[in-house]
């Protein structure tokens, strides 16, 4: 049973439009993640669902529930019974911890016995039972953001949000959050929704993405279908690093395609169900690139030697930026390269074809995004 | 019009129980309705009458009457009206420039050189703010006019005077001048901390001296500031009752303001003063309103202590020690010796140069004081107004402030500005505001009976003062920590009453210390709503030092010097409570 289902949800703000239509099925018990750019409508649409913001029309429903539609009907969200975590955490700082956690208890009017209960059981659950006296201002980051969690869940929520719970802590700690949360969540079983502009955050954490940009919900899928099958260059361009290389399609015949890339010597046979030709970009990332050393460079065919333009040592394993055909283009690999020039060939197999929308609302693709 | 059923009077302040929310049958939004109806009706609404009693032939209370213009044609054919307007702009134009000479000066020198005694100095030249501003008024007529005890004393003993008559326009303004100056310091000072120091210091690169840099670089970035403590010291100099009705009033120097005071007191000309009333109320709206264009609204709430890190002290040599005593000369003339004036004038039975004050020291003043109901009454009544008006004051400002800046209510901007429109009414055009209200909504004149008449006309006149302490501290709270009490589950009242409020209990604090303090010293407004029963010690003051400045006066000035220092030094040690321009 889909446990949050939102169904062409729009929001203008004065005269830009903050989302279009925007539809989502989350299922029962999933991490859903809404991923994308800093204003691309995924805490817009994070707070419509919360009741914070009230969406212009569209309808959203938990379960059977409708608590938007249209204007027509909108419960307040006192009346979601959502948990929500904010990216700031909005701990409240003249209350312990015991009485930010118990606020939703409260409120419930749950007996005083059931309450305290219900308080250590969730704080056991965060691991701060030993602090459950303390007052926010005792606390470190990592522990104000447990604290969030635990009065997120108190009551217990029906629905999970997560608004960048993350972003305020070191890198370390937030890598350590993750799996705890994602751990957390398995044992919990309750419906989540998280909000990130951090790929790797969305990558590890959710059972699936949807990918925002511009108010519009450009791919929803697991984590390997949104990084290995992207379903537009937006997406491919956002989500990991991407090479966009332009080409021609010069035959295709449904399951495969031929294409010319600028640059490279030999076409290229790629998978690809799209029959129409013509230009088109193509997408490869870094790490699917081949590098051919020594003996076997010159075995495969559609290989190109260029010059090496930059190069960097990240710890665990090395980048190069080379030219195809005038773009620059980013190598990895885990073994270093002879300097000075590197032979390459593209992998027909890991390649994504692009063809120019029409009707498209993306003017500017390759906008930096980060 | 006498046969019209009577509505209900306006409520008395807006103070919801913040229970109310919890009540069965009123949503959050129509609570937000009432109280926003409630509102703008008590601090806007009454304004209406006073237009309505300009353009009527006989005043509101009684029945018949027609619209005309017949007020409004005779106060623009009064002569007297004209010399007022004249005598009122002079007066305003010479306060301003004396002021923002004095102000910025003192802000250039206080805040940004090395001159010796900074502290005590910009305590000094504060300290007129936090007084009453009768009190000093009391002093200067005591001591600096031409039979004053200072006055007399220097022309006795040395070569010097006092250059200046106080019974004259030019004299005035000097007095204003000490109470006006501290302001200008105020608003300036804040910008001068503000500047970032670097670009002083471009300008030292560049090859500027020190007090070049500081007069090329800093002086015009204040322009700013210096236009908008202009216009806000010309606009209240416009409105002033109590200053030239202790000096102007014995040589027929006549105001504005004490043109109307004059013509309602002893002439009953009721529709004549409400149509000067009018006027006044649009030229000083007109300045102010263009006050915030210049400035931006905002500019009200900067904080007057900026960012004390990285200010450069510029350092003068030895011509600090110059400036120093300039500084301290002129603060002994308009500060301590006034004030000197008033403690020497309540305890001595009578303050003459020729009889040493030491060989007439007595308590006569004050037992006089404590013997006199009149007295007794007013000090009370002016507690209770302070008391229990500022508590509810502060009450409502916080409820109306929380929907104003917290909720999804549809009006809310309104109410914002409402909670301003207060500043910009000059406080004898409240006065008679609520006079004209509670003549045309409550005819059995119980609320005027009460105490709860000029409470009220204190409280609206107080609002923007007690708001713009508070919203700051509102503003600081991040609107997730509602948030997050609303998606736990908590009504949007719930969520102000346990979470927003608990966290803004010490600005709540703050206001209240000073609404106290304002609604204990206030007196314009009660010209129009005082009865026999209900004195307020203001007002008392104020009639008494316009017939005479005795010993009496000062022992009340004393007495309510004290009251005030005491709340805004408790105020100050609690709460943090700074003194606002």
């Amino acid at each position: 049973m889909p446990s949050l289902q939102l169904d062409g949800i729009t929001k203008q703000f004065d005269r830009h439009t903050a989302l279009h239509e925007v539809s989502l099925t989350v299922q029962d018990g999933e991490i859903f993640t809404l991923l994308g750019p800093s204003g691309c409508g995924k805490s817009t649409t994070l707070w419509s669902i919360a009741g914070l913001h009230q969406p212009d029309s569209g309808s959203i429903a938990f379960g059977d529930r409708v608590v938007f539609d249209h204007g027509r009907v909108n419960v307040e969200p006192e009346h979601r019974n959502c948990g929500v975590v904010f990216q700031s955490y909005a701990i409240w700082p003249h209350m312990s911890v015991a009485e930010n956690v118990g606020y939703p208890l409260k409120l419930r009017k749950t007996p005083r016995a059931a309450r305290e209960r219900r308080v250590r059981e969730v704080l056991e659950l965060v691991e701060l039972s030993r602090h459950a006296g303390r007052y926010p201002h005792e606390l470190s980051g990592g522990q104000q953001q447990r604290v969030a969690l635990a009065r997120a869940l108190a009551h217990p929520p029906d629905l999970l949000l997560l608004d960048e719970p993350f972003s305020n802590l070191d890198a370390k700690l937030r890598d350590r959050s993750r799996q705890w949360l994602k751990t957390l969540q398995s044992q919990v079983g309750v419906t989540t929704v998280f909000v990130t502009h951090d790929q790797d955050e969305a990558l590890s954490v959710s059972d699936r993405v949807a990918v925002m940009d511009r108010g519009r919900v450009r791919q929803v899928g697991t984590p390997a279908e949104i990084y290995e099958h992207p379903a537009d260059l937006f997406v491919a361009d956002f989500v990991g690093t991407a090479n966009i290389l332009a080409a021609t399609v010069v035959e295709a015949d449904g399951t495969h395609a031929v294409l010319r890339v600028d640059g490279v010597a030999e076409p290229l046979k790629v998978p690809h169900t799209d029959r129409r030709l013509g230009p088109v970009r193509i997408c490869v990332r870094p790490e699917n690139i081949d590098i051919q050393r020594g003996a076997d460079a010159s075995h495969p065919r559609n290989t190109l030697t260029a010059k090496v333009d930059s190069q960097a040592y990240l710890g665990d394993h090395y980048r190069y930026t080379i030219r195809i055909g005038g773009t620059p283009v980013i190598v990895t690999t885990t073994r270093p390269a002879a300097t000075g020039e590197l032979t390459v060939s593209l992998p027909p197999e890991d390649i994504r074809v692009f063809h120019e929308e029409a009707d498209s609302h993306e003017e500017n693709h390759h906008a930096p995004v980060h | 019009m006498s046969t019209a059923p009577l509505r209900p009077p306006p409520a008395r302040i807006p103070t919801p129980s913040p229970q109310r929310p919890r009540r069965r049958g009123i949503s959050t939004n129509a609570s937000h309705y009432i109280l926003w109806a409630v509102a703008l009706l008590v601090i806007v609404g009454s304004v209406l009458p006073v237009v309505a009693a300009a353009l009527w032939s006989t005043p509101l209370y009684e029945s018949g009457g027609h619209p005309t213009w017949d007020n409004f044609h005779a106060l623009l054919t009064d002569r007297t009206w004209w010399t007022a307007v004249t005598n009122s702009v002079l007066f305003a134009a010479l306060n301003t420039v004396g002021s923002i000479l004095v102000g910025v000066t003192c802000a250039l020198f206080l805040t940004r050189t090395d001159v010796p005694g900074r502290r005590v100095l910009t305590t000094l030249l504060l300290v007129p703010i936090a007084l009453p501003g009768l009190v000093l008024i009391i002093g200067w007529a005591a001591m600096w006019t031409p039979a004053g005890f200072a006055s007399s004393w220097l022309e006795t003993h040395t070569v010097l005077s006092m250059p200046v008559d106080l019974y004259s326009i030019p004299g005035m303004a000097v007095v204003a001048m000490s109470v006006a100056s501290p302001t200008v310091f105020l608003l300036c000072r804040g910008t001068l901390l503000s500047i970032d120091p670097s670009l002083e210091d471009a300008a030292r690169t560049s090859g500027a001296s020190p007090l070049r840099s500081l007069l090329s670089v800093s002086l015009p970035l204040m322009r700013p500031a210096i236009t908008n403590a202009a216009l806000l010291v010309f606009a209240l100099s416009m409105e002033v009752l109590g200053l030239p009705l202790i000096l102007g009033f014995s040589n027929r120097i006549s105001l504005i303001s004490t043109y109307l005071y004059d013509h309602w007191v002893n002439d009953a000309q009721q529709g004549l003063v409400s149509a000067g009333a009018v006027f006044l109320l649009v030229a000083v709206s007109a300045l102010l309103v263009l006050r915030n264009r210049l400035v931006g609204d905002t500019a009200r709430f900067t904080t007057t202590t900026g960012k004390p890190t990285g200010v450069r002290i510029l350092q003068l040599g030895r011509a600090r020690w110059f400036t120093a005593a300039a500084i301290a000369l002129f603060l002994l003339v308009f500060v301590v010796v006034p004030l000197a004036g008033v403690v020497l004038a309540a305890f001595t039975s009578i303050l003459s140069p020729f009889i040493s004050p030491w060989s007439v020291l007595t308590f006569s003043n004050f037992s006089a004081v404590f013997e006199n109901p009149l007295y007794t009454d007013s000090i009370i009544n002016s507690l209770l107004i302070a008391t229990v008006g500022g508590a509810l004051t502060t009450l409502a400002i916080a409820v109306l402030s929380v929907i104003a800046h917290r909720s999804r209510f549809r009006f809310r901007g309104s109410l914002q500005q409402g909670m301003l429109w207060p500043r910009m009414m000059p406080a004898l055009v409240t006065g008679m505001a609520f006079f004209w209200s509670f003549a045309l909504l409550d005819r059995s004149g119980a609320i005027r009976a009460g105490l709860w008449g000029i409470g009220i006309a204190f409280a609206v006149r107080s609002l923007a003062l007690g708001y713009s302490a508070f919203y700051p501290a509102l503003a600081g709270i991040g609107a997730d920590l509602d948030n997050a009490a609303r998606t736990s589950g908590a009504t949007w009242w719930t969520a102000m009453r346990t979470i927003v409020l608990r966290l803004v209990a010490p600005a709540m604090g703050a206001s209240f210390v000073l609404l106290f303090v304002a609604m204990l010293n206030d007196a314009e407004p009660a010209v129009f709503l005082v009865t026999d029963e209900t004195p307020v010690l203001g007002l008392t003051m104020l009639q008494l030092a316009a017939t005479s400045i005795g010993g009496t006066v000062a022992a009340l000035g004393v007495i309510q010097m004290v009251i005030t220092l005491v709340v805004l030094g408790a105020g100050r040690a609690l709460l943090g409570v700074r003194p606002r321009a």
